[in-house]
């Protein structure tokens, strides 16, 4: 019985985990090529969700719904690029740390204008009603979360190694300088990799919602985990932050279990502050070295 | 020169709505987040009853006929906000009362500025029992405070009465970290004790707002061997008990305070809903003619086919009627009197809810159902079903109806033809 409490905790934490992998992953695509984060991720998650549901109650079917969120989260991506990050970037400042947070609340706030402050179900034709696999149980919308996250992932690095464009989205990521040397415009490349992390994010959100409803605030808990999760991977790991997201999620959910939902929180943080400490770079993270 | 007289006149015109015509009525409560279903509902109901009034020409205060003028406070469920909105209000010279507040903590933040002031209030539909207690552990001798709504001692008695008629010894005991869900905790045990012991606690469960898995604690309470969760939560996290529930196959049913009748529980947890249940004030059915024209007129108002709250609503409209009934006995719009002519009204009100006899009696601190109106028998066990809420248990939809039609008390015959009896459609 124990045993397959602890199956059920940990399995269950692991596929959470991954929507936390999924937005983490987000965060390394548009720092690979700019160095820069969308402090707004999070609100970009719940921007899509609620585009989402809007599109479903007009009446749009699942399958037109989840490509019609995607190039919603890439739009909303392309325009944070414009708006709050290539300026900063071209002036080499630090701005884009304060606007990308400025655009993640005027995000909230357009949400709670538009659709309120009220939490929603998300309709979705994936059934709610567990499985049992080895004694444990797992919804088929938990199992959803894992596939669409391997999916878009996979996607998104064979798109990187395969192709053109991602070849030289590897460039830019690499050497920016002599990316732009060999003709390759960097500019173009960090927007398209806006796009790209907007669109992760809006298939976290239709990922995410189903399980967890959709409100102005479903966010805010997601995103920190997040962004721990890409900091103790490394942030140009790649693969790494669904290791380290599968692990945050089941610690988190069996710390619950055992120390009380209070403390669901710290053991995962504590770990963040060991991995920081042992190896800054992240588990996962390549030292760069600096020549002077 | 135009311009003048127009402004002037203008000024006349806002002076003179403004000099006495109106019995101001402030209506406060969360009209947006999670409370909200009950907050927009309450507010709803009570200006359904408000504009009955007003089409009828108004309250008859002394000589003339006055109509009511609401005032409408959102409060956001904050406590903060709800202590700033009661400041307002009580800085208010002209104001005749208050009616409303959802959450408990916004009563114990706001509520004594009113009381400060002796500003007439009637709590709706807030059940928390602290709202009412804190008033006899301080050893208030004259108190402004009234409440309209099935307290949790009353609906904590039903729900271990629910279980224990059930057959269930085991149960778990949820509840939010808010006012309102540790007290509610704390009456259930309480009321297990009353009643005999007879149920065993095989695990006490808590989780915070905005939490929305809880697997953990759900696990715990099957390993404990729950038969039944007792509850005391809001909408959105109620429903994320029930989804964690059906997600690990817990089938054992909830049961818990009124709240489970929100609808962002039934909609967040559609099918794993079914057959939850918790003390009503107020059944969505059109058993009795003067419930169907309350249903039709929300309906109609405010344009959905199901009240969102429509414990809130009715309260909210009863309050009113009865709020209305002690203006008219006054004589008054002023606050003070009101309250005297709340604690001894002599006509009784016929509302949606119940026809109220004399609800309210002077306040006595060291009984806190001097200014309750709810009593036990007001009372129904609901059920959820298919998205709504239905009558638990028939005896009471029966009983409900014979009251309606007459006939109180004396059962001349046994109640052997329950259904077709006294149906009035």
């Amino acid at each position: 019985m124990n045993a397959l409490i602890i199956g059920q905790m940990a399995v269950s934490g692991a596929l959470m985990g991954l929507v936390y992998a999924l937005i983490a992953y987000g965060f390394q695509l548009t720092y690979a090529t700019s160095k820069s984060i969308n402090f707004g991720q999070g609100e970009l998650v719940m921007v899509s969700a609620f585009f989402c549901l809007t599109l479903t109650n007009l009446g749009l079917p699942y399958w037109l719904m989840v490509p019609g969120g995607l190039l919603f989260g890439a739009l909303m991506g392309l325009i944070i690029e414009r708006a709050g990050v290539r300026l900063a970037l071209e002036q080499k400042s630090e701005g884009w740390i304060l606007l990308s947070i400025i655009m993640g609340l005027f995000l909230f706030s357009a949400a709670e204008n538009i659709w309120g402050r009220d939490d929603r179900p998300f309709p979705t034709p994936i059934s709610a009603d567990p499985i049992r696999v080895f004694g444990v149980d797992v919804t088929r919308l938990e199992l959803s979360v894992a596939v669409g996250v391997f999916a878009i992932m996979g996607l998104i690095e064979l798109f990187k190694r395969r192709t053109l464009l991602g070849k030289a989205f590897e460039a830019v990521s690499a050497d920016r300088d002599a990316a732009e040397l060999m003709g390759i415009s960097a500019t173009r490349t960090v927007m398209l990799s806006y796009a790209l992390s907007g669109a992760v994010a809006a298939l976290a959100g239709i990922l995410v919602s189903p399980i967890t409803t959709v409100g102005p605030t479903m966010a805010s808990a997601l995103i920190l985990k997040a962004f721990s999760v890409a900091v103790v991977a490394g942030l140009d790991s790649g693969f790494g932050v669904v290791l380290i997201g599968m692990a945050l999620g089941a610690l988190e959910s069996l710390a619950s279990f055992y120390l009380g939902s209070g403390w669901r929180e710290a053991p995962g943080l504590t770990l963040l502050i060991l991995a920081l400490a042992v190896r800054p770079t992240g588990v996962f993270g390549k030292a760069v070295i600096r020549k002077v | 020169m135009l311009r003048q007289t127009l402004y002037g006149s203008l000024l006349l015109a806002a002076l003179g709505l403004h000099a006495g015509d109106t019995v101001k009525l402030a209506i406060t409560g969360p009209f947006t987040g999670g409370s909200a279903p009950m907050g927009a509902s309450t507010r709803d109901g009570a200006k359904l009853a408000i504009a009955e009034i007003n089409a009828a020409g108004g309250i008859q205060v002394g000589g003339k006929k006055m109509k009511i003028e609401a005032i409408e406070r959102d409060d956001e469920a904050k406590n903060e906000r709800g202590a700033l909105i009661a400041q307002e209000l009580a800085a208010m010279n002209d104001l005749s009362g208050v009616i409303g507040t959802v959450n408990t903590g916004v009563c114990m933040a706001g509520d004594k500025h009113l009381q400060e002031k002796g500003v007439t209030k009637i709590i709706c539909p807030a059940a928390g029992s602290a709202s009412m207690t804190q008033w006899s552990k301080a050893g208030v001798k004259d108190l402004s405070i009234f409440r309209f709504a099935a307290h949790d001692g009353i609906q904590a008695a039903m729900v271990v009465e629910e279980a224990i008629n059930r057959k269930f010894t085991k149960v778990a005991v949820v509840f939010d970290s808010t006012n309102y869900g540790v007290s509610g905790r704390d009456d259930i045990l309480n009321q297990i004790k009353l009643q005999g012991n007879k149920l065993q606690v095989v695990a006490q469960e808590k989780f915070n707002i905005g939490d929305k898995d809880m697997t953990a604690q759900l696990l715990r309470a099957k390993a404990a061997g729950a038969q039944a969760v007792l509850i005391w939560a809001i909408g959105p996290e109620l429903a994320a008990v029930s989804n964690g529930m059906a997600k690990i196959g817990m089938k054992a049913p909830l049961i818990g305070g009124w709240t489970l009748s929100m609808s962002n529980y039934i909609d967040n947890a559609g099918k794993n809903g079914n057959g939850t249940l918790m003390p009503q004030t107020f059944i969505e059915e059109p058993i009795t003619p003067k419930a169907k024209a309350f249903i039709d007129g929300y309906h109609k108002t405010y344009k959905v086919d199901r009240i969102p709250s429509a414990v809130a609503a009715a309260q909210g409209y009863d309050a009113v009627l009865i709020f209305a009934a002690a203006v008219k006995q006054a004589g008054s719009t002023d606050t003070h009197k009101i309250k005297a002519a709340l604690e001894d009204l002599k006509e009784p009100v016929k509302g949606v809810i119940a026809t109220w006899n004399h609800p309210y009696t002077k306040w006595n601190p060291a009984d806190v159902t001097t200014h309750e109106a709810f009593r036990r028998e007001q009372v129904v066990m609901g059920m959820v079903q298919d998205g709504r809420v239905v009558f638990g248990n028939a005896a009471d939809k029966a009983r409900l109806i014979k009251e309606a039609t007459g006939t109180p008390a004396k059962p001349a015959a046994k109640p052997a033809a329950k259904p077709g009896k006294g149906k009035t459609k």
